[in-house]
């Protein structure tokens, strides 16, 4: 075992962290506080990511037949840390080259590729998820947004909620029920935003403006080439998509920035003398390292090719405990953070609170935990 | 980063599982509040499995594997200070190895028998001495943590110094016990989780109830993060990393200790289940070094000062 980065590991992040320094505007910080989906960021991110591309460090960690540098998992690792502990100067774009582009790239029809793939290669589109509905969140199988074949034309109607993106994006990686089979009946369809019969209405978020929307479907008409692999199988699609987003955003190294900031003002205070300060400081720092390190054996094993299951849901949880405490630590210290004194902590806390909800729920994870790595029998249904 | 076993180390563990299936669980009708093999101690001496941290190939991240792997028997090793802490101040002292603070000398001591090496760490550095009889005075008959402890009732009138550094030693020190936390803390869940799986109430095993799976599930995320915690403390050798390995680990006790017996009702009770083999040493090693909040404050002077 060695829990030290390699020389070119280091390299590595050190190329990114100058690009990153050379690159974003000098007042990027408080400009950061928009949400990273607010119109602001989504518009500095089309301009950013194409910096990223010509840079060749927006997609390095593809396959070399996508275009990419074949890198390994580390560095992807390496990559989303940098770009999440500045702020995520990717806006929703992030999503793009985590897991949009690799799941077209294995799911996708040639057409699909063609259309999509490129401008996620210039670094100039934008995605939404389509996944929550009212009666769907932690129940997602639970979906009814239907989606009806008829003359060669897919005709979608239902509403979509909490989607992130909406807004701005130009094209919805959208969940559909095609038959009544619960998992079996759901069916992607990837929608243009621009597509008549689409309604977006932004929800006033606690997570930053442009964040939060519900979205609705009548009689939306896409052609049946719209459909993303087969009828039924978007919850093997999903599955795949969402093992790789539960490890795409590094909240950790975030959570421990914000942390070591916070440090430095108390100590500018001459707060950090208090014992009760320093110890509660140390540990939450110890529930980033520890979060951290379990994120870190998660990747050895897509290193090492190993199927990644349920430990990455006890990685992810470990997570959510460090995003709480740490949020908790800055209110409980510094209360003026969010009212203005920090924008970098207001931002890490808007981002910080979402780790227990964004990509299925704490507590589902503790349920994958209780009986895929616990091995508990099951609860009855 | 590498973070997967290497070969040497998938080696040593599997030859710590052979070696140590006899003492894989508690002997049938034995009630005992703490158990020890002398036999098992001598085979491990025998075979080298202390003395890891010294081969190159193995090192530190090992010994901590090592002391982990034990830690998860019913049985109390003497294993953490002598694989992780001798080798710092001099391999040749002799068995058990007894950790104290200077200034904290009232505390019960682990493993404290007449021939025992008592090392004293502390701000005028690290010193050491051969526990005799006239020095120790035994514990309650009935103690209930599951490590064989007595009591210093002083310490000798020489000791010998050791050119060592006092922190580096408290450093090591830390690894040595969220190593063997995390091995504690992996066999008290794994006991849990067997018998809150056959346990049946309302005609249905326990486990199936929410309630209780999603604090297991918890626990897992703590007794994982553990593992992983000490480890890389272990493999970085950083002081910071140390301390916040063991605060973790210290945490974590606390709140699965509370939980375990909890979980097994009545039965967690008494010493017919072996739980209490597991808890009762976690429950101790909170106390250790002063308990979480003296390794936050050496966390918190590593990391910022």
């Amino acid at each position: 075992m060695e829990f030290e980065w390699t020389a070119e590991q280091d390299a590595f992040r050190h190329e990114i962290r100058d690009f990153l320094h050379a690159n974003l505007p000098g007042d990027w910080e408080r400009f950061a506080e928009h949400g990273p989906a607010s119109p602001a960021l989504t518009a500095f991110a089309r301009e950013f990511c194409v910096k990223l591309a010509d840079a060749g460090i927006l997609f390095p960690h593809w396959p070399r037949e996508m275009g990419g540098d074949g890198l390994g998992p580390w560095e992807q690792q390496i990559l989303a840390e940098e770009m999440w502990i500045a702020g995520e100067p990717r806006g929703g774009q992030y999503m793009n080259v985590n897991w949009i582009g690799p799941t077209l790239q294995k799911y996708g029809t040639e057409e699909q590729k063609a259309r999509y793939l490129e401008p996620i290669t210039k670094g100039q589109s934008l995605w939404c998820q389509g996944f929550s509905e009212p009666d769907a969140g932690s129940d997602l199988a639970a979906l009814r947004t239907r989606a009806t074949l008829a003359d060669g034309n897919y005709v979608i109607n239902g509403q979509k909620i909490w989607t992130s993106y909406a807004g701005l994006a130009d094209t919805c990686f959208l969940l559909t029920r095609t038959s009544d089979d619960r998992k079996r009946g759901i069916t992607i369809i990837l929608v243009p935003m621009d597509t008549p019969g689409i309604t977006v209405r932004q929800i006033p978020s606690l997570i930053g403006e442009g964040d939060i929307h519900e979205v609705f479907f009548d009689d939306v008409t896409v052609p049946e080439s719209a459909r993303f692999g087969d009828e039924g199988q978007a919850w093997e699609i999903i599955a795949y998509s969402l093992r790789n987003e539960r490890l795409g955003i590094p909240r950790f190294v975030l959570a421990r920035a914000a942390l070591d900031r916070a440090v430095q003002m108390l100590k500018a205070q001459g707060e950090f003398t208090r014992e009760a300060v320093r110890i509660e400081a140390a540990r939450c720092a110890a529930l980033c390292e520890a979060a951290g390190t379990v994120n870190y054996a998660v990747v050895q094993r897509r290193v090492d090719g190993l199927a990644v299951g349920a430990e990455s849901s006890s990685a992810r949880y470990a997570t959510v405990m460090a995003e709480r405490d740490v949020c908790a630590f800055v209110v409980e210290f510094l209360p003026e953070a969010l009212a203005g004194a920090s924008p970098y902590l207001k931002m890490h806390h808007q981002r910080g609170i979402v780790a227990g909800v964004a990509a299925g729920s704490a507590e589902i994870q503790l349920n994958i935990i209780a009986s895929d790595v616990l091995e508990l029998p099951r609860e009855p249904r | 980063m590498q973070l997967a076993l290497n070969q040497d180390q998938t080696q040593v563990l599997d030859f710590i599982d052979s070696l140590a299936r006899p003492y894989a669980s508690v002997p049938l009708h034995d009630h005992s509040l703490a158990l020890e093999s002398a036999e098992l101690d001598a085979a491990l001496v025998a075979n080298g499995f202390l003395d890891v941290m010294a081969v190159e190939e193995l090192g530190p991240v090992t010994a901590a594997l090592v002391v982990e792997k034990l830690a998860r028997l019913p049985f109390a090793i003497e294993a953490a200070a002598s694989a992780l802490v001798r080798p710092l101040v001099d391999p040749e002292l002799p068995r058990p190895l007894c950790l104290v603070e200077e200034g904290r000398l009232t505390r019960p001591v682990r493993f404290l028998r007449p021939g025992a090496t008592v090392v004293v760490v502390g701000p005028t550095g690290v010193r050491s001495f051969t526990a005799s009889e006239n020095l120790i005075a035994p514990a309650q008959e009935d103690t209930l943590y599951a490590y064989p402890v007595a009591f210093l009732t002083g310490l000798p009138e020489a000791l010998e110094t050791h050119d060592v550094d006092a922190a580096e030693v408290a450093r090591a020190w830390r690894v040595a016990i969220a190593a063997e936390a995390a091995g504690l803390l992996s066999a008290a869940l794994a006991s849990t989780v067997t018998y809150v799986s056959e346990r049946k109430q309302f005609g249905r095993p326990l486990a199936t109830f929410q309630g209780m799976r999603h604090r297991l599930a918890e626990d897992q995320v703590l007794t994982n993060t553990a593992y992983w915690l000490a480890l890389r403390a272990a493999g970085t050798g950083d002081a910071g990393d140390a301390a916040l390995a063991l605060m973790h680990a210290q945490e974590a006790a606390k709140r699965v200790c509370y939980d375990y017996h909890q979980f097994l009702g009545g039965m967690g009770m008494t010493l017919e289940h072996p739980l209490h083999l597991w808890t009762y040493r976690l429950k101790l090693l909170t106390a250790e070094l002063g308990g979480r909040g003296a390794q936050g404050l050496a966390a918190a002077e590593a990391l910022w000062g």
